[in-house]
Protein backbone atom coordinates (compact mmCIF):
# COMPACT_ATOMS: atom_id res chain seq x y z
CA UNK A 1 0.00 0.00 0.00
CA UNK A 2 1.10 3.26 -0.92
CA UNK A 3 -0.28 6.70 -0.25
CA UNK A 4 0.48 9.66 -1.82
CA UNK A 5 -0.25 12.87 0.59
CA UNK A 6 -1.64 15.46 -1.12
CA UNK A 7 -2.30 18.70 1.51
CA UNK A 8 -3.02 21.37 -1.73
CA UNK A 9 -6.32 20.38 -1.43
CA UNK A 10 -6.62 21.50 1.98
CA UNK A 11 -4.93 24.58 1.47
CA UNK A 12 -7.61 25.49 -1.22
CA UNK A 13 -10.00 25.27 1.84
CA UNK A 14 -8.43 26.59 4.71
CA UNK A 15 -11.16 29.69 4.48
CA UNK A 16 -13.77 27.21 5.58
CA UNK A 17 -11.52 25.44 8.30
CA UNK A 18 -10.47 28.52 9.57
CA UNK A 19 -13.71 29.37 9.74
CA UNK A 20 -14.79 26.24 11.77
CA UNK A 21 -11.74 27.03 14.12
CA UNK A 22 -13.18 30.51 14.74
CA UNK A 23 -16.75 28.74 15.56
CA UNK A 24 -15.24 26.37 18.32
CA UNK A 25 -13.47 29.22 19.52
CA UNK A 26 -16.44 31.45 19.91
CA UNK A 27 -18.72 28.44 21.49
CA UNK A 28 -15.84 27.71 23.71
CA UNK A 29 -15.94 31.52 25.02
CA UNK A 30 -19.29 32.13 25.00
CA UNK A 31 -19.88 28.36 27.18
CA UNK A 32 -17.07 29.31 30.08
CA UNK A 33 -18.71 32.84 30.23
CA UNK A 34 -21.89 31.67 30.70
CA UNK A 35 -21.44 28.46 32.30
CA UNK A 36 -18.67 30.24 34.64
CA UNK A 37 -21.44 33.01 35.40
CA UNK A 38 -24.25 30.20 36.27
CA UNK A 39 -21.31 28.31 38.52
CA UNK A 40 -20.52 30.85 40.58
CA UNK A 41 -23.91 31.18 41.87
CA UNK A 42 -24.82 27.65 42.26
CA UNK A 43 -21.41 27.19 43.93
CA UNK A 44 -22.28 29.95 46.42
CA UNK A 45 -25.80 28.43 46.75
CA UNK A 46 -24.10 25.01 47.44
CA UNK A 47 -22.14 25.97 50.16
CA UNK A 48 -24.01 28.79 51.49
CA UNK A 49 -28.06 28.12 50.80
CA UNK A 50 -30.39 26.45 52.53
CA UNK A 51 -30.88 22.95 52.70
CA UNK A 52 -33.26 22.50 49.91
CA UNK A 53 -31.27 24.65 47.36
CA UNK A 54 -27.96 22.70 48.69
CA UNK A 55 -29.22 19.91 47.70
CA UNK A 56 -31.17 20.70 44.31
CA UNK A 57 -27.47 21.58 43.51
CA UNK A 58 -26.30 18.82 43.89
CA UNK A 59 -28.51 16.85 41.90
CA UNK A 60 -27.92 19.19 39.13
CA UNK A 61 -23.96 18.92 39.12
CA UNK A 62 -24.21 15.11 39.68
CA UNK A 63 -26.72 14.40 36.65
CA UNK A 64 -24.54 16.83 34.42
CA UNK A 65 -21.47 15.34 34.98
CA UNK A 66 -23.17 11.45 34.87
CA UNK A 67 -24.53 11.65 31.68
CA UNK A 68 -22.93 11.46 28.12
CA UNK A 69 -22.55 15.15 27.08
CA UNK A 70 -23.58 13.98 23.20
CA UNK A 71 -26.95 12.59 24.58
CA UNK A 72 -27.39 16.26 26.47
CA UNK A 73 -26.98 17.89 22.96
CA UNK A 74 -29.83 15.39 21.54
CA UNK A 75 -31.89 16.22 24.25
CA UNK A 76 -31.53 19.91 23.55
CA UNK A 77 -31.55 19.74 19.93
CA UNK A 78 -33.84 16.84 18.75
CA UNK A 79 -36.14 16.68 22.45
CA UNK A 80 -36.97 20.07 23.34
CA UNK A 81 -38.42 21.14 19.96
CA UNK A 82 -41.15 18.31 21.29
CA UNK A 83 -42.05 20.50 24.11
CA UNK A 84 -41.92 24.06 21.64
CA UNK A 85 -38.64 24.94 22.46
CA UNK A 86 -36.64 25.04 19.50
CA UNK A 87 -33.46 26.27 19.03
CA UNK A 88 -30.85 26.97 15.72
CA UNK A 89 -28.06 23.80 15.67
CA UNK A 90 -25.87 27.07 17.50
CA UNK A 91 -27.61 28.03 19.94
CA UNK A 92 -28.51 24.65 21.21
CA UNK A 93 -24.77 23.81 21.07
CA UNK A 94 -23.83 26.73 23.22
CA UNK A 95 -26.63 26.22 25.77
CA UNK A 96 -25.81 22.52 25.75
CA UNK A 97 -21.70 23.64 26.43
CA UNK A 98 -22.96 26.23 29.02
CA UNK A 99 -25.42 23.92 30.81
CA UNK A 100 -22.37 21.21 30.98
CA UNK A 101 -19.32 23.43 31.47
CA UNK A 102 -21.89 25.11 34.49
CA UNK A 103 -22.16 21.74 35.96
CA UNK A 104 -18.41 20.71 36.35
CA UNK A 105 -17.28 24.35 37.44
CA UNK A 106 -19.66 24.20 40.07
CA UNK A 107 -17.94 21.41 41.83
CA UNK A 108 -14.52 22.59 40.86
CA UNK A 109 -15.63 25.80 42.36
CA UNK A 110 -16.85 24.12 45.67
CA UNK A 111 -13.69 22.50 46.31
CA UNK A 112 -12.04 25.88 46.15
CA UNK A 113 -14.69 27.55 48.63
CA UNK A 114 -14.30 24.53 50.85
CA UNK A 115 -10.67 24.93 51.18
CA UNK A 116 -10.82 28.37 52.66
CA UNK A 117 -10.32 28.52 55.74
CA UNK A 118 -13.45 28.46 58.62
CA UNK A 119 -11.75 31.34 60.76
CA UNK A 120 -11.52 33.65 58.10
CA UNK A 121 -15.67 32.93 56.98
CA UNK A 122 -15.75 33.51 61.04
CA UNK A 123 -13.55 36.63 60.71
CA UNK A 124 -16.17 37.82 58.34
CA UNK A 125 -18.94 37.40 60.68
CA UNK A 126 -17.48 39.09 63.39
CA UNK A 127 -16.87 42.06 61.36
CA UNK A 128 -20.54 41.98 60.81
CA UNK A 129 -20.46 40.66 56.73
CA UNK A 130 -23.20 39.39 55.45
CA UNK A 131 -23.20 36.24 53.42
CA UNK A 132 -22.84 37.79 50.34
CA UNK A 133 -20.13 40.40 51.79
CA UNK A 134 -17.98 37.27 53.02
CA UNK A 135 -18.67 35.67 49.48
CA UNK A 136 -17.40 38.43 47.67
CA UNK A 137 -14.44 39.99 49.82
CA UNK A 138 -13.25 36.81 51.72
CA UNK A 139 -14.21 33.93 49.90
CA UNK A 140 -14.49 34.39 46.35
CA UNK A 141 -10.79 35.28 45.45
CA UNK A 142 -8.58 32.65 47.18
CA UNK A 143 -10.93 30.20 46.06
CA UNK A 144 -11.35 31.01 42.74
CA UNK A 145 -7.15 30.86 43.19
CA UNK A 146 -6.96 27.33 44.36
CA UNK A 147 -8.91 26.54 41.84
CA UNK A 148 -7.69 27.98 38.57
CA UNK A 149 -5.31 25.32 37.05
CA UNK A 150 -8.50 22.79 37.24
CA UNK A 151 -10.99 25.63 35.86
CA UNK A 152 -8.20 26.02 33.07
CA UNK A 153 -7.66 22.81 32.35
CA UNK A 154 -11.62 22.17 31.98
CA UNK A 155 -11.90 25.01 29.30
CA UNK A 156 -9.55 23.38 27.26
CA UNK A 157 -11.46 20.05 28.16
CA UNK A 158 -14.73 21.81 26.70
CA UNK A 159 -13.28 23.53 23.71
CA UNK A 160 -11.44 19.99 22.56
CA UNK A 161 -15.06 18.41 23.91
CA UNK A 162 -17.28 21.05 21.53
CA UNK A 163 -15.94 18.38 18.47
CA UNK A 164 -19.12 16.60 19.36
CA UNK A 165 -21.61 19.02 18.35
CA UNK A 166 -20.87 18.28 14.56
CA UNK A 167 -23.43 15.90 15.74
CA UNK A 168 -26.36 18.58 15.92
CA UNK A 169 -25.09 20.17 12.55
CA UNK A 170 -23.50 23.23 14.21
CA UNK A 171 -20.64 23.72 11.46
CA UNK A 172 -17.70 23.82 14.07
CA UNK A 173 -14.34 22.58 12.81
CA UNK A 174 -15.10 18.82 13.45
CA UNK A 175 -17.83 19.50 10.96
CA UNK A 176 -16.26 21.08 8.77
CA UNK A 177 -13.43 18.56 8.22
CA UNK A 178 -16.36 15.99 8.52
CA UNK A 179 -17.86 17.62 5.53
CA UNK A 180 -14.50 18.59 3.21
CA UNK A 181 -12.94 14.78 4.03
CA UNK A 182 -16.30 12.98 2.98
CA UNK A 183 -16.20 15.35 -0.69
CA UNK A 184 -12.44 14.87 -1.19
CA UNK A 185 -11.50 11.52 -0.08
CA UNK A 186 -8.75 13.01 1.77
CA UNK A 187 -9.65 12.09 5.07
CA UNK A 188 -5.90 11.70 6.65
CA UNK A 189 -4.78 15.44 5.26
CA UNK A 190 -8.05 17.01 6.78
CA UNK A 191 -8.06 15.42 9.61
CA UNK A 192 -4.35 15.61 10.13
CA UNK A 193 -4.30 19.01 9.88
CA UNK A 194 -7.71 19.40 11.92
CA UNK A 195 -5.73 17.87 14.74
CA UNK A 196 -3.16 20.35 14.44
CA UNK A 197 -5.41 23.34 14.92
CA UNK A 198 -7.15 21.97 17.78
CA UNK A 199 -4.09 21.06 19.42
CA UNK A 200 -2.66 24.84 18.44
CA UNK A 201 -6.01 26.24 19.91
CA UNK A 202 -5.50 24.00 23.43
CA UNK A 203 -1.86 25.30 23.87
CA UNK A 204 -2.59 29.02 23.01
CA UNK A 205 -5.54 28.65 25.13
CA UNK A 206 -3.36 27.46 28.42
CA UNK A 207 -0.43 30.28 27.63
CA UNK A 208 -3.44 33.25 27.23
CA UNK A 209 -4.88 31.20 30.46
CA UNK A 210 -1.45 31.20 32.09
CA UNK A 211 -1.29 34.88 31.26
CA UNK A 212 -4.34 35.72 33.18
CA UNK A 213 -3.33 33.88 36.20
CA UNK A 214 -0.11 35.79 36.87
CA UNK A 215 -1.86 38.88 35.86
CA UNK A 216 -4.95 38.63 38.05
CA UNK A 217 -3.04 36.47 40.90
CA UNK A 218 0.84 36.65 40.94
CA UNK A 219 1.25 40.20 39.67
CA UNK A 220 -0.57 41.37 43.50
CA UNK A 221 0.40 39.17 45.94
CA UNK A 222 0.68 41.17 49.54
CA UNK A 223 2.24 38.57 50.76
CA UNK A 224 5.45 38.41 48.50
CA UNK A 225 4.77 42.57 48.45
CA UNK A 226 5.42 42.48 52.10
CA UNK A 227 8.90 39.97 52.34
CA UNK A 228 10.26 41.35 48.85
CA UNK A 229 10.09 45.40 51.03
CA UNK B 1 -29.24 -16.53 36.53
CA UNK B 2 -25.52 -13.95 36.87
CA UNK B 3 -23.63 -17.07 35.46
CA UNK B 4 -25.51 -17.88 32.72
CA UNK B 5 -25.44 -13.88 31.58
CA UNK B 6 -21.52 -13.96 31.92
CA UNK B 7 -21.22 -17.33 29.61
CA UNK B 8 -23.45 -15.49 26.91
CA UNK B 9 -21.60 -12.22 27.08
CA UNK B 10 -18.11 -14.20 27.08
CA UNK B 11 -19.72 -16.19 24.15
CA UNK B 12 -20.69 -12.33 22.33
CA UNK B 13 -17.19 -11.20 22.93
CA UNK B 14 -15.29 -14.40 21.54
CA UNK B 15 -17.72 -14.28 18.32
CA UNK B 16 -17.02 -10.73 17.81
CA UNK B 17 -13.37 -11.23 18.61
CA UNK B 18 -13.17 -13.99 16.24
CA UNK B 19 -15.37 -12.21 13.11
CA UNK B 20 -12.95 -8.92 13.74
CA UNK B 21 -10.10 -11.66 13.48
CA UNK B 22 -11.77 -12.91 10.39
CA UNK B 23 -12.43 -9.48 8.87
CA UNK B 24 -9.09 -8.63 9.09
CA UNK B 25 -7.51 -11.45 7.51
CA UNK B 26 -10.14 -11.35 4.91
CA UNK B 27 -9.07 -7.68 4.34
CA UNK B 28 -5.23 -8.10 4.36
CA UNK B 29 -6.14 -11.25 1.66
CA UNK B 30 -7.86 -8.52 -0.42
CA UNK B 31 -5.00 -6.85 -0.70
CA UNK B 32 -1.99 -9.31 -0.79
CA UNK B 33 -3.84 -10.97 -4.05
CA UNK B 34 -3.77 -8.44 -6.18
CA UNK B 35 -3.87 -10.23 -10.05
CA UNK B 36 -7.25 -9.39 -11.05
CA UNK B 37 -9.19 -13.07 -12.07
CA UNK B 38 -6.84 -14.74 -9.60
CA UNK B 39 -8.26 -17.90 -11.23
CA UNK B 40 -8.69 -17.71 -14.88
CA UNK B 41 -9.29 -21.76 -15.52
CA UNK B 42 -9.26 -23.36 -19.07
CA UNK B 43 -12.24 -21.50 -20.02
CA UNK B 44 -12.96 -18.48 -18.39
CA UNK B 45 -14.41 -17.88 -15.51
CA UNK B 46 -18.19 -18.53 -16.24
CA UNK B 47 -16.79 -21.65 -17.12
CA UNK B 48 -15.55 -22.26 -14.03
CA UNK B 49 -18.36 -21.68 -12.07
CA UNK B 50 -19.96 -24.03 -13.94
CA UNK B 51 -17.39 -26.87 -13.18
CA UNK B 52 -17.05 -26.37 -10.30
CA UNK B 53 -20.85 -25.82 -9.27
CA UNK B 54 -20.01 -22.44 -6.87
CA UNK B 55 -20.77 -18.83 -7.53
CA UNK B 56 -19.03 -16.37 -5.40
CA UNK B 57 -20.94 -13.64 -4.64
CA UNK B 58 -19.83 -10.37 -2.73
CA UNK B 59 -22.43 -9.77 0.48
CA UNK B 60 -22.30 -6.31 2.28
CA UNK B 61 -24.50 -6.66 5.06
CA UNK B 62 -24.89 -2.74 6.35
CA UNK B 63 -27.07 -1.62 4.00
CA UNK B 64 -31.25 -1.98 4.55
CA UNK B 65 -32.93 -3.14 2.27
CA UNK B 66 -30.43 -4.47 0.00
CA UNK B 67 -27.66 -6.41 2.71
CA UNK B 68 -29.01 -6.85 5.95
CA UNK B 69 -28.11 -9.84 8.60
CA UNK B 70 -31.25 -11.24 9.71
CA UNK B 71 -32.70 -11.99 13.16
CA UNK B 72 -29.81 -15.54 12.98
CA UNK B 73 -26.91 -13.46 11.83
CA UNK B 74 -27.40 -14.97 8.51
CA UNK B 75 -27.23 -12.32 5.25
CA UNK B 76 -30.33 -11.12 4.44
CA UNK B 77 -32.00 -8.49 1.97
CA UNK B 78 -32.69 -7.63 -1.95
CA UNK B 79 -29.34 -8.08 -3.14
CA UNK B 80 -28.50 -11.26 -1.05
CA UNK B 81 -31.90 -12.52 -2.37
CA UNK B 82 -30.71 -11.54 -6.15
CA UNK B 83 -27.05 -13.42 -5.96
CA UNK B 84 -29.80 -16.52 -4.29
CA UNK B 85 -31.82 -16.12 -7.54
CA UNK B 86 -28.72 -15.78 -9.98
CA UNK B 87 -27.02 -19.55 -8.10
CA UNK B 88 -30.13 -21.12 -8.59
CA UNK B 89 -30.81 -19.97 -12.61
CA UNK B 90 -26.92 -21.22 -12.98
CA UNK B 91 -27.84 -24.32 -11.25
CA UNK B 92 -24.57 -24.20 -8.53
CA UNK B 93 -24.44 -23.50 -5.24
CA UNK B 94 -23.81 -19.97 -3.67
CA UNK B 95 -21.01 -19.02 -1.49
CA UNK B 96 -21.33 -15.42 -0.07
CA UNK B 97 -18.44 -13.07 0.79
CA UNK B 98 -19.39 -11.09 3.07
CA UNK B 99 -16.99 -7.31 2.62
CA UNK B 100 -17.69 -4.12 3.81
CA UNK B 101 -19.20 -1.14 1.84
CA UNK B 102 -15.50 0.18 0.51
CA UNK B 103 -14.24 -3.26 -0.29
CA UNK B 104 -17.18 -4.69 -2.58
CA UNK B 105 -14.98 -3.86 -6.12
CA UNK B 106 -11.58 -4.64 -4.21
CA UNK B 107 -12.96 -7.93 -3.24
CA UNK B 108 -13.72 -8.68 -6.70
CA UNK B 109 -10.69 -7.67 -8.07
CA UNK B 110 -9.03 -9.65 -5.85
CA UNK B 111 -10.26 -12.96 -7.03
CA UNK B 112 -12.34 -13.58 -3.96
CA UNK B 113 -15.44 -12.95 -5.27
CA UNK B 114 -16.70 -14.11 -9.15
CA UNK B 115 -19.43 -11.11 -8.91
CA UNK B 116 -20.44 -8.21 -7.05
CA UNK B 117 -23.77 -7.63 -6.13
CA UNK B 118 -23.82 -5.14 -3.57
CA UNK B 119 -26.46 -2.58 -4.49
CA UNK B 120 -23.13 -0.75 -7.07
CA UNK B 121 -24.26 2.18 -8.38
CA UNK B 122 -23.18 2.21 -11.94
CA UNK B 123 -20.84 5.38 -12.21
CA UNK B 124 -17.91 6.21 -14.34
CA UNK B 125 -15.77 5.80 -12.00
CA UNK B 126 -16.53 2.30 -11.16
CA UNK B 127 -16.70 1.45 -14.98
CA UNK B 128 -13.22 2.23 -15.40
CA UNK B 129 -12.06 -0.66 -12.90
CA UNK B 130 -15.24 -3.24 -13.44
CA UNK B 131 -17.61 -4.18 -16.04
CA UNK B 132 -21.08 -3.30 -15.30
CA UNK B 133 -24.18 -5.93 -16.10
CA UNK B 134 -27.39 -4.18 -17.04
CA UNK B 135 -28.86 -2.53 -13.70
CA UNK B 136 -31.30 -4.88 -11.74
CA UNK B 137 -32.37 -2.41 -9.60
CA UNK B 138 -32.70 1.40 -8.73
CA UNK B 139 -32.53 3.85 -5.78
CA UNK B 140 -33.87 7.18 -5.49
CA UNK B 141 -32.87 10.11 -3.67
CA UNK B 142 -35.42 12.09 -2.80
CA UNK B 143 -36.27 15.23 -0.76
CA UNK B 144 -38.83 14.19 1.89
CA UNK B 145 -40.67 16.09 4.57
CA UNK B 146 -43.94 17.35 6.46
CA UNK B 147 -47.15 17.07 4.63
CA UNK B 148 -47.38 20.91 5.63
CA UNK B 149 -44.43 22.02 4.05
CA UNK B 150 -44.25 23.42 0.62
CA UNK B 151 -42.20 21.89 -1.52
CA UNK B 152 -42.94 20.68 -5.18
CA UNK B 153 -39.21 21.23 -6.60
CA UNK B 154 -35.96 22.31 -6.35
CA UNK B 155 -36.60 25.87 -6.44
CA UNK B 156 -39.11 25.60 -3.65
CA UNK B 157 -35.76 25.05 -1.45
CA UNK B 158 -35.47 28.69 -1.38
CA UNK B 159 -35.16 30.00 2.06
CA UNK B 160 -35.71 26.25 3.45
CA UNK B 161 -33.46 23.88 5.79
CA UNK B 162 -32.88 20.81 3.83
CA UNK B 163 -31.19 18.39 6.14
CA UNK B 164 -28.52 15.83 4.28
CA UNK B 165 -26.40 13.18 5.63
CA UNK B 166 -22.61 13.33 4.73
CA UNK B 167 -20.98 10.89 2.85
CA UNK B 168 -24.05 9.99 0.70
CA UNK B 169 -25.35 9.97 -2.99
CA UNK B 170 -27.90 12.82 -1.35
CA UNK B 171 -24.68 15.35 -0.40
CA UNK B 172 -23.60 14.82 -3.92
CA UNK B 173 -26.46 15.26 -5.75
CA UNK B 174 -28.76 17.94 -3.50
CA UNK B 175 -26.45 20.76 -2.99
CA UNK B 176 -25.93 20.85 -6.84
CA UNK B 177 -29.78 21.63 -7.66
CA UNK B 178 -30.52 23.45 -4.07
CA UNK B 179 -30.81 27.10 -5.05
CA UNK B 180 -28.45 29.47 -2.99
CA UNK B 181 -30.65 30.51 -0.29
CA UNK B 182 -31.60 27.16 0.76
CA UNK B 183 -29.61 26.38 3.67
CA UNK B 184 -27.86 22.59 3.95
CA UNK B 185 -27.89 21.31 7.18
CA UNK B 186 -24.83 18.13 7.39
CA UNK B 187 -25.46 14.88 10.00
CA UNK B 188 -23.06 12.26 10.18
CA UNK B 189 -25.58 9.51 10.28
CA UNK B 190 -28.95 8.93 8.62
CA UNK B 191 -30.69 8.61 12.03
CA UNK B 192 -30.16 11.95 12.83
CA UNK B 193 -31.31 13.25 9.63
CA UNK B 194 -34.09 11.29 9.85
CA UNK B 195 -34.44 12.78 14.15
CA UNK B 196 -33.90 16.51 12.42
CA UNK B 197 -36.86 15.82 10.06
CA UNK B 198 -39.07 14.42 12.59
CA UNK B 199 -38.79 17.13 15.18
CA UNK B 200 -38.83 19.71 12.79
CA UNK B 201 -34.94 20.79 13.35
CA UNK B 202 -35.09 21.05 9.20
CA UNK B 203 -37.96 21.92 6.75
CA UNK B 204 -37.17 18.85 4.62
CA UNK B 205 -34.20 16.30 4.30
CA UNK B 206 -32.78 14.38 1.15
CA UNK B 207 -32.26 10.86 1.73
CA UNK B 208 -33.41 7.32 -0.39
CA UNK B 209 -36.93 6.59 -1.28
CA UNK B 210 -36.44 3.73 1.19
CA UNK B 211 -35.21 5.70 4.13
CA UNK B 212 -37.81 8.16 3.86
CA UNK B 213 -40.70 5.05 3.14
CA UNK B 214 -39.34 3.75 6.54
CA UNK B 215 -39.23 7.18 8.58
CA UNK B 216 -42.59 7.71 7.31
CA UNK B 217 -44.05 4.12 8.46
CA UNK B 218 -42.63 4.40 12.04
CA UNK B 219 -43.68 8.13 12.57
CA UNK B 220 -47.06 8.48 11.15
CA UNK B 221 -48.08 11.58 13.41
CA UNK B 222 -44.86 13.68 11.36
CA UNK B 223 -46.70 12.87 8.31
CA UNK B 224 -43.79 12.14 5.82
CA UNK B 225 -44.17 12.66 1.75
CA UNK B 226 -42.13 12.54 -0.83
CA UNK B 227 -41.55 15.84 -2.43
CA UNK B 228 -39.92 15.29 -5.38
CA UNK B 229 -37.39 12.60 -7.01
CA UNK B 230 -33.23 14.48 -6.98
CA UNK B 231 -31.98 11.63 -8.90
CA UNK B 232 -32.36 7.80 -9.68
CA UNK B 233 -29.59 5.75 -9.34
CA UNK B 234 -29.43 2.41 -11.08
CA UNK B 235 -27.55 -0.55 -9.55
CA UNK B 236 -26.18 -3.35 -10.92
CA UNK B 237 -23.89 -6.65 -11.07
CA UNK B 238 -20.37 -6.05 -12.23
CA UNK B 239 -17.62 -8.86 -12.89
CA UNK B 240 -13.91 -8.27 -13.22
CA UNK B 241 -12.27 -6.58 -16.40
CA UNK B 242 -12.31 -8.95 -19.20
CA UNK B 243 -14.59 -11.80 -17.48
CA UNK B 244 -16.73 -11.44 -20.90
CA UNK B 245 -18.50 -14.35 -20.82
CA UNK B 246 -20.15 -14.14 -17.17
CA UNK B 247 -20.93 -10.59 -18.20
CA UNK B 248 -22.93 -12.21 -21.48
CA UNK B 249 -24.76 -14.78 -19.33
CA UNK B 250 -25.53 -12.01 -16.64
CA UNK B 251 -26.65 -9.59 -19.45
CA UNK B 252 -29.17 -12.55 -20.45
CA UNK B 253 -30.04 -13.08 -17.14
CA UNK B 254 -30.84 -9.44 -16.01
CA UNK B 255 -32.92 -9.82 -19.10
CA UNK B 256 -35.20 -13.19 -18.68
CA UNK B 257 -35.86 -12.09 -14.67
CA UNK B 258 -36.66 -8.79 -15.98
CA UNK B 259 -39.41 -10.17 -18.28
CA UNK B 260 -40.32 -12.99 -15.71
CA UNK B 261 -41.05 -10.33 -13.18
CA UNK B 262 -38.70 -11.93 -10.86
CA UNK B 263 -36.55 -8.90 -10.41
CA UNK B 264 -39.87 -6.65 -9.33
CA UNK B 265 -40.97 -8.99 -7.03
CA UNK B 266 -37.54 -9.23 -5.15
CA UNK B 267 -37.23 -5.62 -5.27
CA UNK B 268 -41.04 -5.01 -3.63
CA UNK B 269 -40.87 -7.96 -1.30
CA UNK B 270 -37.48 -6.36 0.70
CA UNK B 271 -38.46 -2.38 -0.28
CA UNK B 272 -42.19 -2.30 -0.14
CA UNK B 273 -41.73 -0.31 -3.50
CA UNK B 274 -42.48 -1.14 -6.97
CA UNK B 275 -39.69 -0.90 -9.05
CA UNK B 276 -39.76 1.20 -12.12
CA UNK B 277 -38.95 0.58 -15.57
CA UNK B 278 -35.54 -0.82 -15.47
CA UNK B 279 -33.38 0.96 -18.70
CA UNK B 280 -31.24 -1.23 -20.98
CA UNK B 281 -27.80 -1.05 -21.57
Amino acid sequence: MKYVFQFGIVWDHLPQLLEGAWLTLRLSLGAFALGFAVAVMLAFLRTAGPRGVRTAIAAYVEIIRNTPFLVQLFIIYFSLPALGIRMEAITAALVGMSINFSGYATEILRSGIEAVPKSQIEAGHSLGFTRMEIFRHIVAFPALRTVYPALASQFVLLMLGSSVVAAISAEELTAVTNSLQSTTFRAFEFYFVATAMYLAMALGSRVLLNALYWFVFERRQPLREAWSR
Amino acid sequence: MKRREMLIGTAIGGAAGVATLAAITQSNQAFAQTTPGAQPGAGGTLDRIIKEKKLRVTAEVTSPPFGILDKNNQPDGSEIATSRQLAKDLGVELELVQVTAPQRIPALLAGRADVAISSLSITFDRAKTVMFAPPHGALSIVIAGPKGKQIRNAEDMAGKKIGLTRATLEEATVPAIAPKSASLVMFDDIAATMQAMVSGQVDAAGMSAFAAKSVGDRNPKAEIENKFTVTTAYYAAAVRPGDFDLLQFLRTWVFLNKQKGVLAEIYQKYTQVALVDLPAM
